[in-house]
């Protein structure tokens, strides 16, 4: 792990830390572990959540992005996508700075025909979700770039949803309220005390400082990493791991989230995401959970099938390709994955012969990660006899407005204190030199990757490729960077990141300019491959 | 709007963008104020932000003066000043125009009236008064010396004259407004010397090419003036080749009535039109002309329009007036004059082209040429404006450098000038005499 903290930092954290006790002990700082953190902070339960690496580093931040109306599930799922639109109508209420309502367009190719079209409009009405038909020419207005012959489409209420806001706005809401927050610390052990589970031990990933904290109750909302969890305590449950591929298009192909009419399958689905579109998904099990690739079969096959939906996808340029693993609950019957629940499953252990006061929340997805919460939260307040109502579903999330379109972008940057202004460190994203000081003004970061989980900075055409060394230069001043190996061990640890993530989409424009810039680095800066690199973490 | 005129999709623009920054670099503007963030964030940069459904907000848009250096310097071929019209044209066509804009652009208009009564309007224009009313009421900046009119224009001293003997191939001459009416002698030049090779020139019908339209986004306009000169030019000079002196009204015939404006026809057209020196090298270089220069042994700088070098044609000028004996002709190392055609002119764009303009300047005090040559009309003005020096066409340095002119129109022209002198033409002493100066030795 590469550090862009000062050792005062640290001792900072720890001196407040060292005699560790709480209530709640949540481990995963994904969605689910920070609404959590976020209901129970509510509630008025004190509570702690410790994530091995930043925030959204699972797969709340390796997801397409989508706020789901639940269409997608209504034929197969009819529970999820009830839930969905119940939990869409929640977060556009509670999180509407984090969602762009895009509405999405179910798309009938002749080849899916009009049957499933159907059906699709019937278990929509069933669970609850508004539809509209359209017909091929009132799509095509919406949608130009939509392939002519499609036979209908379909409208829901879907949309874009910003996951890396959401999770770090339910931590700071939580810590607003009481919680406290542990990034880059690692659970090591499970403290048991006879039969019950009296707390964790665990260790700063950073400064490699071992320390224990006990806790009445320990949540384990690891996502696709519970089973490594609960193998501490000689446990484990049935999860099937799913690595979803995804491509990322330097521009956004469409306005509207753009599904295919037809039964889930792989590359079906492409979201707008602020000045982007995320091409998905693929299904394949994962057998590694810390390593893990995009295959070039993958990104054939994305490609391919996208492009029957947009014909001409083949010439768009594709910035990155990127993973995550779904945690899905194993059914008795193996086979597809897709054919698996999307629905969440809480286990109270100490009721199935395991240690008392461990709950493993897993399975779900983004979109239930607030009901996930809830339920979790709900359980342990009847177990501590405690009849406090939810008020997750009611209570705004703090933050400030987001927006993709050039206004926004221009209006923030308005708003930036005049010493900063005109100072970009991001050209692609227009992310300011103010943005990034506010977010080291405030302490909570410890890696480079933090701060990328915090801006749009590297996440434009470039990559960080022309900006990176831009913010190195604003560490150094900041005095962030001058501990173990400095700016070029954090230097290389982005690049190799970054080299994941655009390695699988290399070729035409991308291949270009990465020519340049490796001889940027290579040739200008003298970086040379040799000494050992760390990889970083995060997300794409 | 026909199918014809369909705007190109450029969508695809930011797409190609290596961010090299090589433009940023290379950008006038960017380089002399920091409210225009350069092409690469004004062009490829904000289009991925930009939405056809949302109103225009980067403001900055209209501070770029349409040089299309960017074009010229980018390595991956993305067409940024046509990324950059185009916001221009939907910022402009969604906040509106000035009364001002509207004004200058319709200059081919107001041209003709104003050479016609020159006399009266020239001495008028040269008033401080009337120049503090004109920036006052229309922002036209009070500092920039506002070109004089000149009667006869062009077109009527062509149609007037008596053409020379000869049967020799046609060729046909688009002049331009700023020729027809403000430097006539362009015009004759240009004539003259396409008739010492031989040749006979046609004057088809023709308009004001439009590119001043297009500086303020009007794209529309622009592409009605544009229309209804290649119907003209296609029509009656069909299978002639046309050469034009104005490198602007060049390169909006070649390059911009076609790939932006999607005119019908504009690209056999384009196939036949060229610059004036440009065809004037062709016919040197197959060594058809029986043409010699006579020396003219002074120090002259040349001086590279942008709209010029966007052509793509290397320095034709440069390379003919190298033939010229004796003539101490050198590059000047600038990017820009900083004028942008109308965009000087405008108050609040004023500081922006002088501040452009000043490496020009520079080049142009270090090296202490007797005489400056240049194909732009505006980089004329601008270069006037600045240095104070001796601005002409490159052309117009080649016709007084025809040998069979030699002494001969020296003594015409000193004739002229004592016959002048009696009917007290001031104006036409000075010129007389200034042309024989340029004679001696």
């Amino acid at each position: 792990m590469v550090k862009v903290v000062t050792m005062a930092d640290i001792a900072h954290c720890r001196r407040k830390f060292m005699d560790l006790q709480t209530e709640v002990l949540i481990i995963g700082g994904g969605a689910t572990g920070t609404g959590i953190a976020r209901d129970l902070s509510l509630r008025g339960i004190p509570c702690l959540l410790v994530e091995k690496g930043d925030f959204t580093s699972g797969a709340s931040g390796r997801n397409q992005g989508l706020l789901h109306s639940g269409g997608r599930y209504a034929v197969n799922d009819p529970e999820a996508a009830r839930e969905c639109i119940t939990e869409n109508r929640i977060l556009r209420r509670i999180a509407p700075h984090c969602i762009e309502p895009t509405d999405g367009l179910f798309v009938s190719l002749p080849e899916d025909g009009p049957e499933y079209r159907a059906n699709f409009i019937r278990a929509c009405g069933a669970a609850g979700i508004d539809t509209l038909p359209l017909s091929p020419r009132e799509a095509l207005s919406l949608e130009p770039r939509l392939n002519p012959r499609l036979i209908g489409a379909v409208q829901v209420p879907d949309g874009a949803i910003d996951p890396f806001t959401l999770v770090v706005e339910n931590a700071r809401d939580a810590e607003s309220r009481g919680a406290h927050i542990l990034i880059h610390t690692e659970v090591t052990d499970l403290i048991r005390d006879g039969v019950r589970i009296a707390g964790v031990r665990v260790r700063d990933r950073i400064t490699a400082e071992a320390f224990a904290i006990a806790a009445t109750w320990v949540i384990n909302a690891t996502g696709a990493w519970a089973n490594h969890i609960l193998r501490m305590a000689g446990l484990q449950i049935g999860l099937a791991l799913s690595k979803g591929s995804m491509l990322i298009t330097n521009t956004r192909l469409s306005e509207r989230v753009l599904n295919r009419c037809h039964p889930p399958a792989s590359g079906d689905i492409i979201v707008p995401n602020d000045t982007v579109s995320i091409l998905g998904t693929t299904s394949l099990r994962a057998d590694d959970l810390e390593h893990y690739e995009v295959t070039p079969e993958e990104v054939t096959f994305l490609v391919d099938e996208l492009s029957r939906m947009i014909p001409d996808l083949k010439g768009e340029r594709f910035t990155r390709a990127y993973a995550g693993v779904r945690p899905l609950l194993q059914s008795e019957e193996a086979g597809d994955d897709r054919m698996i629940s999307r629905g969440f499953t809480l286990i109270d252990h100490g009721s199935c012969s395991g240690p008392e006061g461990l709950v493993t929340i897993t399975g779900g997805k983004l979109m239930t990660y607030r009901l996930m919460a809830e339920k979790t939260v709900d359980f342990i307040c009847e177990r501590m006899g405690l009849h406090v109502p939810c008020s997750t579903h009611v209570q705004r999330l703090p933050g400030a407005g987001q927006g993709h379109t050039l206004q926004d972008r221009l209006l923030r940057l308005r708003r930036q204190a005049p010493a900063a202004k005109g100072e970009i460190l991001c050209d692609c994203e227009l992310v300011p030199r103010e943005a990034v000081d506010a977010i080291l003004r405030e302490g909570k970061v410890r890696e480079l990757q933090d701060i990328l989980h915090r801006t749009r900075l590297a996440k434009g055409t470039c990559q960080g490729g022309f900006c990176v060394y831009r913010l190195l230069g604003l560490l150094n001043e900041r005095h962030k960077a001058d501990v173990s190996g400095g700016s070029n061990l954090i230097l290389k640890a982005f690049l190799e990141e970054r080299w994941r993530g655009i390695r699988p989409v290399l070729w035409g424009t991308s291949l270009k300019e990465e020519e340049l810039i490796e001889s940027i680095y290579k040739g200008l800066f003298n970086l040379t491959s040799g000494e050992p690199v760390l990889p970083g973490g995060g997300g794409a | 709007m026909t199918k014809e005129e369909k705007p190109a999709p450029f969508t695809k623009f930011p797409d190609i963008c290596v961010r090299c920054a090589t433009c940023m670099a290379a950008c006038p503007v960017s380089r002399v104020t920091p409210r225009f963030p350069g092409p690469k964030q004004a062009g490829p940069g904000a289009q991925r932000f930009r939405s056809a459904a949302e109103a225009s907000v980067d403001d900055w848009i209209d501070l770029c003066t349409g040089c299309r250096i960017c074009d010229t310097v980018c390595p991956a071929g993305v067409p940024i000043s046509e990324m950059n019209l185009l916001a221009k044209a939907k910022y402009l066509d969604e906040r509106g125009r000035s009364f001002r804009d509207w004004l200058l652009v319709r200059s081919d208009l107001f041209g003709e009236i104003a050479a016609r009564y020159s006399k009266l309007v020239n001495p008028l224009m040269k008033k401080k008064a009337v120049r503090w009313l004109l920036d006052a009421l229309l922002r036209i900046d009070r500092r920039r010396d506002l070109p004089a009119y000149e009667y006869p224009t062009f077109r009527r001293w062509f149609r007037t004259r008596q053409a020379p003997e000869g049967g020799g191939p046609v060729v046909a001459y688009f002049y331009g407004c700023f020729t027809n009416t403000n430097e006539t002698d362009v015009g004759k030049a240009v004539v003259e010397v396409l008739e010492a090779h031989g040749l006979t020139v046609v004057v088809p019908p023709q308009r004001c090419c439009g590119i001043p339209r297009l500086g303020v986004g009007d794209l529309r306009g622009a592409r009605k003036m544009g229309r209804r000169n290649v119907d003209s030019l296609l029509r009656t000079v069909r299978g002639l080749d046309i050469v034009f002196s104005s490198t602007s009204c060049g390169l909006m015939l070649r390059h911009e009535y076609g790939p932006l404006l999607h005119i019908t026809g504009a690209e056999e057209l384009a196939q036949h039109l060229f610059d004036i020196c440009e065809y004037l090298l062709r016919l040197h270089e197959v060594g058809k002309p029986a043409v010699t220069f006579r020396s003219i042994p002074i120090k002259a700088a040349y001086f590279a329009p942008c709209h010029l070098r966007s052509l793509d044609m290397g320095l034709p000028a440069l390379e003919l007036l190298r033939l010229v004996p004796g003539l101490d002709v050198s590059l000047i190392e600038a990017e820009c004059c900083g004028l942008g055609g109308l965009y000087g002119f405008k108050r609040e764009k004023f500081a922006i082209a002088e501040e452009i303009g000043k490496d020009l300047k520079e080049a142009v005090a270090r090296m202490k040429p007797d005489i400056i040559l240049t194909d732009c009309e505006g980089c004329r003005m601008q270069i006037r404006h600045m240095t104070g020096l001796k601005v002409l066409h490159p052309v117009q340095l080649l016709r007084d450098s025809l040998e069979r002119r030699g002494t001969a129109q020296q003594k015409g022209l000193l004739k002229r000038a004592g016959q002048a002198c009696k009917s007290k033409n001031v104006r036409l002493v000075i010129s007389c005499v200034r042309r024989v100066c340029l004679f001696l030795p």
